[in-house]
């Protein structure tokens, strides 16, 4: 029977605790779970900065260095699927074009890295505003088209010929840096080297991490479940729906962003495959494959993606095999790595209380 | 006194098709008016034009002297007016303390126990609204619209989905509710006879027009409303 046909009885009346608003942030991220996830977050930079001490094997520290700068563009794609039911495929926008950004500023401004650097993330947040007040207004599918066409229309952009003094077009620009020009006080080797430009990479992943989480956690990110949900039910409960998804989206590319300025630094190189459609799809399948239901997820994908394209690119059927490891994970883990791990540890977790593990 | 909400030659057109056409009605602080009328007769269109979900093709809406017709849906549940839909529409995957909470939140309500407890929904609080039944759900659905102390509330089919004697009760918690809290309401119901009950005032809406606006007793003995519609629910 409904509650709301029962009579109120004696039981609830003396059951009932003190007033539901007085009870500790429901609504939001309370200071003491802010203050031990940013302690974990203190641990878990310094432990990874130690990385390269364990990984002497240039290769493979390559292949870190690399999968966490895709990680931080795979979070930040994953942030924005999580929280607002929004799967773009345009973010190579942000992250080619704060790339883009930054080579142009060093290239023909003569720029430091450090202001090329905050130019670039600057630049691709700008984008984002830009881009994001357009493709928020419709959801689904078309908003999946929507950042797909944005982002190739980018990367036509790039490779026009009228603009090959700016943009270097099909080729590409290689990024000259000053001379004594440093980031972070590394010079250009340093920041080309993996082990060196590491905790630049870690440092980034773990910063963006705790911001997409603090995000995630506080009332905003309520509000933005909430309009995932069911918009029309959270503009009827008094809230604007529009804004909180454009923020959601220029966090995000913010984001994807410092992602995309980490690759141009560490490659010095930029080409229009950063702002293309492979480069769209490498990010997506990393958080797919990594799963999106946790923060940490998608940087797994990145991580294995990165080091399977290795493997496969061996054999000569990169995209071959890069499709069937997909389908494999979409059918078998179609809550991607993270997503089977957290299950495995709730039936576990549910078992052991002998409360059931969730389904 | 003067009236909370008003409805000016309301008229919402869906291409060639007239759903509301040139519908008026008044409500005052506190009174509960029941809309009723055959499938079709266009009170859920009736209900969108009120609430904003459609743009009306004629006339005005006057939410306390206030001329709201342009303004959009959050401002007008910012500023006094809420409403509950004909299919339950709830946060299915967000527990039921976080979607109150979050309205509350934004209209400032500071006794949201009284609605919890009115309701019945305390045992549930920490439970996901797809996790609890449909009856609770609408339960969920009618607290969303009267926390906050709007001052009108939208209620389409709050009984739809319940069975009959439960949408009787929902009804009479209604009542019961708005009158303590001071509320006015729109009802939409099929329930005739439960509208007949809590109602103050009936508008009967017969192919998108009124065909009669009155007391309920006298909307019931109205010969027009029971050759078209009553019959003999009379």
């Amino acid at each position: 029977m409904p509650a709301v046909i029962e009579e109120q009885n004696p039981s609830k009346t003396e059951a009932k605790d003190a007033s539901v608003l007085d009870r500790p942030a429901d609504l939001g991220l309370s200071r003491r779970r802010l203050l031990r996830g940013l302690i974990v977050a203190v641990v878990v930079l310094v432990v990874g900065l130690q990385v390269p001490t364990f990984v002497d094997d240039p290769y493979y520290m390559g292949v870190i260095a690399d999968g966490t700068v895709l990680g931080i563009l795979a979070i930040s794609i994953g942030f924005l699927i999580r929280l607002s039911g929004l799967i773009s495929l345009g973010h190579t926008a942000f992250y080619g074009g704060a790339a883009y950004a930054l080579a142009i500023a060093m290239n023909q401004w003569d720029w430091g890295p450090m202001q090329a650097a905050v130019f670039g993330i600057l630049g691709g947040t700008l984008l984002a505003v830009v881009i994001g007040s357009m493709a928020i207004r419709i959801t689904g599918f078309g908003f999946l088209m929507l950042t797909l066409a944005f982002g190739q229309a980018l990367y036509a952009a790039s490779v026009l010929t009228s603009l090959r003094d700016v943009t270097g077009a099909f080729d590409g620009l290689g990024i000259d840096w000053p001379s004594d020009a440093t980031f972070f006080g590394l010079e250009q080797s340093d920041v080309g080297a993996s082990d060196t430009f590491w905790p630049l990479a870690w440092v980034a992943i773990v910063v963006v991490a705790v911001v997409l989480w603090i995000a995630g956690r506080s009332r905003f990110g309520v509000l933005l479940e909430a309009i995932r949900e069911n918009e029309e039910r959270a503009r009827f409960s008094g809230y604007n729906t529009y804004l909180p998804r454009l923020a959601a989206f220029t966090l995000s590319g913010a984001c994807a962003s410092v992602a995309g300025v980490l690759f141009a630094l560490k490659a010095s190189y930029v080409s229009p495959n950063t702002l293309g459609f492979l480069t769209a799809g490498d990010s997506l399948i990393a958080t797919l494959v990594g799963g999106f239901t946790t923060l940490a997820g998608p940087a797994i994908g990145a991580l294995l993606y990165i080091y399977a394209q290795g493997e496969f690119a061996e054999s000569g059927n990169l995209q071959l095999y890069t499709g069937l490891a997909l389908v494999i994970a979409v059918v078998f883990l179609p809550g991607g790595i993270s997503g089977f791990v957290v299950d495995l540890f709730q039936r576990v977790r549910g078992r052991l209380t002998g409360k059931g593990g969730k389904a | 006194m003067t009236a909370v909400l008003e409805a000016h030659g309301v008229t919402l057109r869906y291409g060639a098709v007239v759903a509301v056409d040139d519908v008026s009605l008044s409500v005052e602080p506190g009174m509960l008016h029941g809309v009723i009328g055959p499938n079709g007769a266009g009170k859920s269109s009736f209900m969108d034009a009120l609430s904003g979900r459609r743009k009306l093709t004629a006339g005005k809406v006057v939410l306390d002297g206030e001329d709201i017709t342009k303004r959009s849906v959050a401002w007008r549940r910012r500023n006094g007016m809420a409403r509950s839909f004909q299919k339950t529409s709830v946060f299915s995957a967000m527990k039921v303390r976080t979607q109150l909470e979050m309205v509350a939140r934004r209209t400032g309500e500071e006794d949201l126990d009284s609605i919890i407890d009115a309701l019945g929904l305390r045992d549930f609080l920490d439970k996901r609204c797809d996790e609890i039944s449909y009856g609770d759900q609408r339960s969920v659905d009618i607290a969303m619209a009267l926390v906050g102390r709007p001052h009108v509330v939208l209620l389409d089919e709050p009984g739809a989905g319940l069975a009959q004697e439960e949408a009787a009760r929902m009804l009479d918690h209604i009542r019961t509710l708005c009158n303590e809290r001071n509320v006015a309401a729109v009802l939409v119901e099929h329930d005739v006879d439960g509208v007949f009950r809590v109602c103050d005032k009936v508008t009967v809406l017969s192919l998108g027009r009124v065909l009669a606006s009155a007391e309920p007793e006298n909307v019931r003995s109205d010969q027009k409303v029971i050759e078209a519609y009553l019959g003999s629910q009379a």
